[in-house]
């Protein structure tokens, strides 16, 4: 079998086969991970993927092609040309396109209007959009993308979403797409979607930068993959005769963790029992349905689901934050239906809130006084009505030791700190002070592998040592690897469960859909 | 609770070495570049204008410090400033939450006129005459603001509207009751005057009969326990927390309405001692030539001590030698609104200094951690590398 992986050297492709190509790129940036001599060859008319972890650069690198940030060193080359972007409306004029992660669309606004925002038509002073909506037609029929240019972009899901962000691009002129983690909201059958879409474009000879760290999917769509490690690309691999495992390895540089916990540690004593939960949004529409279940001590109960069917809203019932319709939240027997968000903190429950930056941290306060956010009414950090300042601070010491949070003091704010390191001082946080049970809302989203596995690592033991724990992620793979039980949630209500021993990553897709059934069923 | 280990490297650290190593001397120069380098700012651009009108830029300030040394206006600016503290800390309270409280200036009139009324209708009491004119302030000045606390938190509204509408009801409803409690006095109209048991003495200052207010005391009472409360209580850290980040506090179970309500109240409250120090120390009563104005002037100043207890001190007493020293400029023909323009210049200035400020101390942190961080990396990489 050849070496699947070269290093990247000279020797690519003749240069008038190259769509794009970055020599040499450097940038020194004030943030964690700086882009450190990138070379990357991408040829006309293919799928390239970037792979590499979160922090590893990628961002910084997209930012600088689609022209949002400039290199301090090195050449971008676009058809052989080199090019300097000083905005993006540099780089869109060049051709180049992004496709953003979180979509920037208007939610009253119909797909055509859309699209056209920012560029729109006009036939003599007046909009034109006549001349938009056969633009847009032919596009949706040229690259398959089966947009209906008058439909409210309120009423589509999340693929159809993310086509409209595609055909704006589109629209544009781009020659050359960047999708950024475009697979981290769709599901399995959406992603096979965007898939086929991707390959029509290709067709059609434009060209695809493909982010992402999801590998199996990288080696299914893409035609040369480059990898990128703490801001170097280290290699290149071809897809054909790459295994997910390689590239994984490459991309962190050692041996991978796995999210696996198999020994059983659930015992027969009710954490939380939760029993008829209802919330109605405003409206009164149903946003969570008569939930019933019970997590008891050591067990790790997972929830799957598309994003959107109900999981904030469970998670925010049960911290209190969010009011509820009907049922009861009961915890280690006590009725804590009608308690405060504080008061069920001090019960011992912990929170991981899904967006840590937004609900989890004083962004510009030092880390210590982010150790007493939602722990300001228990020790290490309080005297009586008084915050104790060097208990809190000591406990931060600790927190920083203990989970290896990677920061030269507990006086830098929050803000100047790694998503991964964020996330490891607030899993520090809130598995201090002996929780009983851990809400766990996309505990790994967003960092780096290795900080995934000190973060499974400690709800692990927490686990062993009796937390009961509920999981909710997107990520199938940790679901099924860390759970001992999992419910399917659809529209507010579960729909199905799985046995996390039995089921595939591809059947809890389906079921979260509601496509098929789960043959991993207990 | 927390790791044996921790406790004991702390412990070896001497208390100089933790204090340098919570402010390294970078960040004490950067804390002081913004102030500093906005006071320098307004000076030069006040120069530019005084020069433009033909005046001497030095000539001008030597007259504003001059007039500052005398006893009578020192006197003079140290009451101004000690009242311009009190309405600032008001204001402060709210900006820890993000709340706007422009009505300071309707709730200090309407607790001075309350106090002057309560005051002035008591005999003897003893000590507690004082007291009760305080609590009576504080109380009215409390209830006025906590009327926009209610409003927004039950339906809401905006504080910033309901206090700028409340503060033009407190001038209607303050002249309604003056007139209808009041008595005429020439033509005046004013509370009955409060009794030497309900006033507070003042401290005498060499070189002039003028008193510095007693209220002294009270205000720098007030500036402890706000830095107390809300550096060093829980409290306080809920409050700080609010105003960081709301949804992170709703999150960590603060109850955001209720911290919303409490610290308009708290905020009114400190608010109604605003017109005490001249009501109880100078004039004893309370009548439509009561200073007004302080209450902007608050926001002005607790926006230029960046609600720090110290910073806004400072900020006070550079605020009132300007307007006091400026008396003096009329007499030397310059026009004295250019202590108005220097006082405008300065809030400008400090606004942006700080906002550079903090960005490049952003900036300087980040690259601190990234600069600590790729010794680990680098090394690890180069085992990957021979691996």
């Amino acid at each position: 079998m050849p070496q699947p992986v070269q290093p990247v050297t000279a020797g690519t492709p003749a240069t008038s086969e190259l769509a794009i190509e970055v020599l040499g790129i450097t940038k020194r940036f004030p943030g964690v991970v700086a882009n450190a001599d990138v070379n990357i060859a991408v040829r006309r008319g293919t799928v390239h993927a970037i792979v590499g972890e979160n922090g590893a650069g990628k961002s910084t690198l997209m930012k600088m092609l689609y022209g949002m940030q400039r290199p301090d060193e090195g050449e971008i080359r676009i058809d052989g040309k080199p090019v300097s972007f000083s905005s993006p409306s540099d780089a869109i004029a060049a051709g180049v396109g992004m496709v953003h992660q979180h979509f920037m669309l208007a939610d009253n606004f119909t797909v055509l209007e859309n699209i056209v925002l920012g560029s729109e038509p006009t036939a003599r002073g007046a909009l034109d959009f006549g001349a938009a909506r056969r633009r847009i037609t032919e596009l949706s029929r040229t690259y398959g993308l089966g947009l209906n240019p008058d439909v409210l972009v309120e009423h589509l899901g999340v693929g159809d979403r993310q086509r409209v962000e595609i055909a704006k691009v589109l629209y544009r002129g781009a020659r050359l797409l960047i999708l950024d983690e475009p697979t981290a909201v769709l599901v399995p059958h959406e992603v096979e979607e965007l898939f086929q879409n991707l390959r029509e474009l290709k067709n059609e000879g434009l060209t695809i930068l493909f982010i992402s760290h999801k590998l199996d999917e990288v080696i299914s769509v893409a035609d040369d993959i480059t990898v990128i490690r703490r801001g170097r690309t280290v290699g290149t691999a071809n897809p054909h005769s790459t295994t997910p495992r390689q590239l994984a390895e490459l991309m962190v540089g050692s041996e991978l963790p796995s999210p696996e916990t198999r020994s059983d540690t659930v015992s027969d004593r009710t954490v939380l029992s939760v029993r008829g939960l209802t919330v109605t949004a405003e409206g009164g529409r149903t946003v969570l349905d008569d939930l019933s279940f019970d997590i008891h001590a050591g067990e790790i109960f997972g929830i799957a689901g598309v994003e959107g069917n109900g999981q904030s809203e469970l998670v925010e019932a049960l911290m209190g934050i969010r009011p509820i319709a009907a049922g009861t939240v009961t915890l280690n027997a006590r009725d804590i239906t009608a308690t405060s968000t504080r008061n069920r903190r001090l019960a011992g429950i912990g929170y991981i809130p899904e967006d840590r930056q937004r609900q989890g941290l004083l962004l510009e306060a030092p880390l210590w006084e982010n150790r007493v956010l939602g722990h300001s009414d228990s020790a290490p950090n309080i005297k009586g009505p008084l915050i104790d300042r060097a208990g809190a601070r000591r406990d931060t010491e600790r927190i920083v030791a203990e989970f290896d949070v990677r920061t030269p003091g507990i006086d830098v704010p929050a803000l100047a700190l790694s998503g991964g390191n964020q996330q490891k001082l607030i899993v520090g946080r809130e598995l201090s002070g002996e929780p009983v049970l851990l809400i766990a809302s996309q505990p790994t989203r967003g960092v780096d592998v290795g900080a995934q596995a000190a973060i499974w690592d400690h709800v692990r033991r927490a686990r062993a040592s009796g937390l009961a724990v509920l999981l909710i992620s997107a990520d199938l793979e940790e679901l099924i690897g860390m759970s001992d039980s999992i419910r399917v949630i659809l529209r507010g209500a579960f729909v199905a469960e799985a046995d996390p021993a039995t089921i595939t990553a591809e059947d809890l897709g389906a079921a979260m859909t509601g496509a098929g059934t789960v043959s991993g069923a207990a | 609770m927390s790791g044996p280990g921790a406790t004991g490297t702390v412990n070896r650290v001497g208390p100089l070495d933790r204090l340098r190593q919570r402010y390294p001397l970078r960040s004490v120069l950067l804390g002081l570049a913004a102030p500093v380098g906005a006071v320098l700012f307004a000076l030069l651009a006040s120069s530019v204008i005084l020069s433009l009108g033909g005046h001497s830029p030095s000539h001008v300030f030597s007259t504003m410090l001059k007039q500052a040394e005398r006893p009578t206006s020192f006197v003079d600016m140290v009451n101004q400033a000690m009242v311009y503290y009190l309405s600032a800390v008001a204001v402060s309270i709210g900006f820890r939450m993000n709340l706007f409280n422009i009505g300071v200036e309707g709730q200090y009139s309407l607790a001075a006129f309350g106090a002057a009324y309560v005051g002035g209708q008591l005999t003897g009491g003893g000590p507690f005459h004082v007291v009760i004119e305080v609590l009576v302030a504080m109380l009215v000045g409390a209830a006025w603001a906590g009327v926009a606390g209610l409003l927004k938190v039950t339906r809401g509204v905006s504080e910033v509207i309901s206090t700028i509408m409340l503060n033009a009801i407190a001038v209607g409803l303050g002249s309604y009751l003056l007139h209808k409690l009041g008595q005429s006095s020439g033509n005046n109209i004013q509370t009955k005057p409060i009794s030497a048991s309900g006033q507070v003495a003042g401290l005498s200052y060499s070189g002039t009969q003028a008193k510095i207010f007693g209220f002294l005391f009270v205000a720098i009472a007030v500036g402890v326990a706000y830095w107390f409360i809300t550096g060093r209580t829980r409290f306080g850290f809920r409050i700080k927390a609010t105003g960081l980040n709301e949804q992170a506090a709703v999150a960590s179970g603060v109850n955001v309405k209720r911290m919303t309500l409490v610290a308009m109240l708290m905020s009114g409250g400190v608010a109604g001692l605003v017109g005490l120090p001249e009501l109880l120390g100078q004039t004893h009563t309370f009548s439509q030539t009561a200073q007004s104005g302080l209450g902007f002037a608050g926001i002005a100043i607790a926006l230029l001590g960046r609600n720090s207890p110290v910073g806004m001190a400072l900020a006070a007493v550079l605020w009132s030698f300007l307007g006091k020293s400026a008396n003096q400029l009329d007499f030397i023909g310059v026009p004295r609104e250019i202590a108005a323009i220097m006082q405008g210049v300065i809030l400008l200035s400090v606004v942006i200094a700080y906002e550079l400020v903090r960005r490049y101390r952003l900036v300087l942190q980040q690259k601190d951690v990234a600069a600590q961080l790729a010794a680990v990396p680098a090394t690890a990489a180069n085992q990957a590398v021979t691996a």
